[in-house]
């Protein structure tokens, strides 16, 4: 059932052996490239269904590979950096990136990104971004009335914590950067806005997820920004 | 002479004159700076009269200054007409240490005249040593005149004053001697007379002239024969001469008396602003700060705008604009005043200021410039007490400036070499602890590798997981180590953002999971929505760093409970264990590096002691705390603290207004 094909871009070949073993070992098919323009040529020829891109490539950077990608394909793609440095995720999250796995990973990480991004692409693929009605698990947003409801129940929003719920859930499956949120929500990126932005999504999750039995909808990702998750 | 046992730095100053004799003065002083092997400076103090000093004095003076620059002096020219103060004040401000003058500026006196030059230098400076150079050549040619402005209008202002209390002492003297008052009273009513104009007016002419005119008045107009310039009285003459000597000297002593008073007034007035400044300029802090308050007591003290440049490596670069009191700030081109400003620095000629819409003075100390500060010079350009205590603000800021520099650059280098010493102690610890793991990981692999199908399954397993394991343990000590030379690069490299507190435990929390399923772990949040400033991914590693140990040193089933709560003015965390407790004999240590306590922890070889080090470290470079304490009944509690941001609290305030707000 896992057929669908990745594109691994990975210059060091242990890694790349880790990647594909596993990969293989999950039923996923798999393409590998080692640099960035072999990386270009194969999204283009292969037209696969996720990317797999480590940054530090040995001819282009892999931000560059993802500006070239995004100019014609949407194809989700997950970031690889042994770099822990944020700066380089969020850059790589603004061009277009879907997601990123720091090394060192582990296996479990990697297929756990993969199912989420498969989901995501599922979403897509059903037309499920586009729907007037959105649902994930028991969080169901009209986007037609401009109202969220849990589990039946309707949430009593503040409208920027309505305005922050849909740009999550138009983006289900994507890390979505603070300077990207804020800058859609608010038109700007100052500090206060992103101080405000912690406290809006702090107090979002309170009432999306009521008690610690709840399904967690919204990811935080310290220092880089939020993912809404799908739910199953 | 004898060297003193001083060990302040020489400094030696050079009075330049025009006069011939002043070359020997600047060579005498140019061979004594060279014996103690100390900076000479070359001052020439221009009073306001020298514009209209023959030219060959001013060829001179310009030879003169020549000559200095030559024998290796820095010249520099002062504004004033006090000449000794001017001195007296460039030296302390300096650090002058010698002065060096010629006996033509020491020997000038004249009766009722100025006590002579050493004299009040003595007066002004009594610290500061100072040199006469005989001169056995012509007297100098050049002599100043008056300083007194001229002008038409204070002349006739002065002689209108004069004559009206002339006028009036007659008056009273007519009403007097009608009333029949012997002659000592109108001799009186005229020596008052005198003595008032003398006040009132600006020079003593005025004074002396009221004092003849006095005489003749009485002469002509009280003494019998009336109406005549003749009289009878034999004793009359010496009445009029010691009439004229009496009014005279009493009017020259009162306007003595005046000079004086205006003058220390006037030294009262520089004493208070330099006092202030000096309090100001210490109290500020950086340079920028420094700059300010220059800036701003320059505006204060001259009630002009003043445009300060930032020099930084020889470039001026930032402008600090200073608007006068109740006035916008003049209009100027940037790039044009910087270029002026730079001219100005770069002059060689002492005495000459590019034009710009600013007048451009130095900040500098000695060889260091550290900007220069314009002020608009208006309608009418600054006068030379105006520039005397510009230059004395400007000087003081030169020597906070200096100050401030001094101290930075000791910063950074003990900075620098602890961080030497931590690298050097790091590797030295590093090579020996990476050992372990990595012959593990190796060895592992290489029987995997050569006899890996003749184990059992069992045994292979057990294999890969201490492969797995200790590479675990590898990457934690990397990413410890990360954070190290992070913090020990400088504490400039923490990437602050405002975070959630809560936010940040739950990825720690989230990263130990995994590792820890046998321990109870849970987070309490007593206060939401804790808004701190700090680097999520170093906050996320003391939490993780905490947790480990917790984990570490406690048994299977204890329980790890992560705390938030606010305390003030701090966001706290605590994480506590209920294992057995830290003896009170490692807690004082704990957070040294690479201590690791007496722990019989199994794998205590493991233990590099640099994690609750780097807790410390990352904490304390946050501006918070951390400490340990003991848990109740047992267990241990470490707790850190780090400052909440009060405008970020406003800002969550004001979202969490947004809530109820529906």
């Amino acid at each position: 059932m896992n057929k669908i094909t990745i594109l691994v871009v990975e210059d060091d070949a242990p890694v790349r052996n880790l990647i594909t073993t596993t990969l293989g070992a999950h039923d996923y098919r798999h393409v590998a490239a080692t640099t960035g323009e072999a990386a270009v040529m194969a999204a283009a020829s292969h037209n696969p269904d996720i990317v797999l891109l480590d940054l530090g490539l040995p001819d282009i950077d892999g931000v560059e590979v993802i500006r070239r990608v995004r100019g014609w394909s949407s194809v989700p793609i997950i970031v690889i950096s042994a770099r822990s440095e944020d700066a380089d995720k969020i850059e790589a999250l603004d061009a277009g990136a879907d997601d990123y796995l720091t090394k060192p990973f582990s296996v479990d990480e990697l297929l756990a990104r993969l199912r989420a991004t498969q989901r995501r692409l599922a979403l897509i693929q059903n037309g499920g971004d586009r729907q007037s009605v959105y649902t994930n698990g028991q969080l169901a947003i009209d986007y037609a009335k401009g109202c969220a409801t849990l589990a039946g129940e309707e949430l009593h929003l503040t409208p920027i914590e309505y305005k922050l719920l849909c740009l999550l859930a138009q983006n289900t499956g994507k890390v979505l950067t603070h300077k990207f949120i804020t800058k859609s929500v608010w038109g700007s990126s100052w500090e206060n806005d992103i101080a405000s932005l912690r406290v809006f999504m702090a107090t979002l999750r309170k009432k999306l997820e009521k008690g610690p039995d709840s399904p967690r909808y919204i990811q935080t990702h310290v220092g880089i920004g939020y993912r809404m998750l799908k739910v199953e | 002479m004898a060297i003193t046992q001083n060990k302040r730095r020489e400094h030696i100053l050079a009075c330049l004159s025009p006069a011939p004799s002043n070359e020997r003065i600047v060579r005498t002083a140019a061979r004594m700076a060279a014996a103690f092997d100390c900076p000479m400076t070359a001052l020439f103090v221009r009073t306001p009269d020298f514009d209209a000093a023959p030219p060959e004095d001013q060829q001179r003076l310009r030879a003169n200054q020549q000559l200095a620059l030559e024998l290796g002096a820095a010249v520099e020219t002062t504004y004033g007409d006090d000449v000794p103060s001017l001195i007296a004040e460039y030296a302390r401000l300096s650090g002058v240490t010698k002065i060096v003058l010629g006996r033509s500026a020491a020997a000038r006196r004249r009766p009722f005249g100025k006590p002579p030059l050493t004299e009040l230098l003595l007066a002004y400076a009594p610290d500061i040593d100072i040199h006469i150079i005989p001169d056995t050549r012509a007297r100098a040619s050049y002599r100043p005149r008056s300083a007194r402005e001229t002008s038409p209008r204070s002349l006739l202002l002065n002689i209108a004053k004069s004559t009206a209390i002339l006028a009036g002492a007659t008056a009273l003297c007519a009403l007097s001697d009608r009333l029949g008052f012997s002659d000592a009273n109108l001799i009186m009513v005229y020596i008052l007379g005198v003595v008032l104009t003398s006040v009132v007016t600006t020079h003593r002419v005025y004074a002396l002239a009221s004092a003849v005119i006095s005489v003749i008045a009485f002469n002509f107009l009280f003494t019998t024969p009336r109406f005549s310039f003749s009289a009878y009285e034999t004793g009359y003459p010496v009445t009029f001469i010691v009439m004229f000597l009496t009014a005279y000297i009493t009017a020259t002593l009162a306007m003595r008396y005046k000079e004086q008073a205006s003058q220390s007034a006037r030294i009262a007035h520089r004493t208070r602003v330099l006092f202030d400044t000096d309090q100001l300029l210490s109290k500020a802090a950086g340079r920028d700060e420094i700059l300010h308050a220059a800036g701003n007591q320059v505006v204060k003290l001259l009630g002009r705008a003043a445009l300060v440049f930032v020099s930084e490596n020889s470039e001026l670069t930032d402008a600090l604009p200073f608007a006068a009191p109740d006035q916008p700030m003049p209009a100027y081109d940037e790039a044009a005043e910087r270029a002026h400003a730079a001219a100005a620095l770069a002059q060689s000629k002492p005495d000459a200021q590019a034009a710009g819409a600013f007048l451009y003075f130095p900040i500098r100390m000695g060889e260091h410039v550290y900007g220069a500060a314009g002020i608009e010079p208006g309608g009418n350009p600054p006068d030379a007490a105006e520039q005397s205590m510009l230059r004395s603000v400007l000087a003081a800021c030169a020597l906070a400036l200096e100050n401030e520099h001094n101290d930075r650059a000791k910063k950074a280098a003990a900075v620098l070499a602890e961080s030497e010493q931590l690298r050097a102690n790091l590797l030295r610890s590093i090579s020996h602890d990476l050992r372990t793991p990595l012959t593990t990981i190796a060895g592992n692999a290489s029987s995997l590798l050569s006899s890996g199908d003749s184990f059992d399954a069992a045994t292979r397993r057990q294999l890969y997981s201490d492969i797995y394991e200790d590479s675990m343990w590898l990457v934690g000590l990397v990413e410890n180590l990360l954070s190290a030379t992070r913090i020990e690069e400088g504490r400039l490299t923490l990437r602050t953002s405002i975070e959630l507190l809560g936010d940040i435990a739950e990825e720690a929390v989230a990263h130990i999971v995994p590792k820890a399923k046998d321990h109870k772990l849970s987070i309490v949040q007593e206060d939401e929505l804790l808004l701190v400033r700090a680097d999520a991914h170093l906050i996320t590693q003391v939490i993780v760093n905490l947790i480990e140990n917790a984990v570490k040193y406690t048994p299977p089933g204890s329980s790890v409970r992560v705390l938030l709560k606010c305390e003030g003015a701090d966001a706290v965390v605590e994480v506590s264990d209920d294992g057995p407790g830290i003896p009170d004999a490692d807690k004082a240590r704990i957070f040294e590096k690479f201590y690791t306590g007496a722990h019989s922890v199994a794998d205590n070889s493991r233990s590099m002691g640099l994690g609750l080090y780097l807790c410390k470290a990352i904490v304390k470079a946050h501006g918070g705390e951390i400490t340990v304490h003991d848990n109740a009944p047992h267990g241990a509690i470490f707790r850190f603290t780090l400052p909440l941001d009060a405008a970020l609290a406003g800002a969550a305030l004001s979202a969490e207004g947004g809530l109820t707000r529906e």
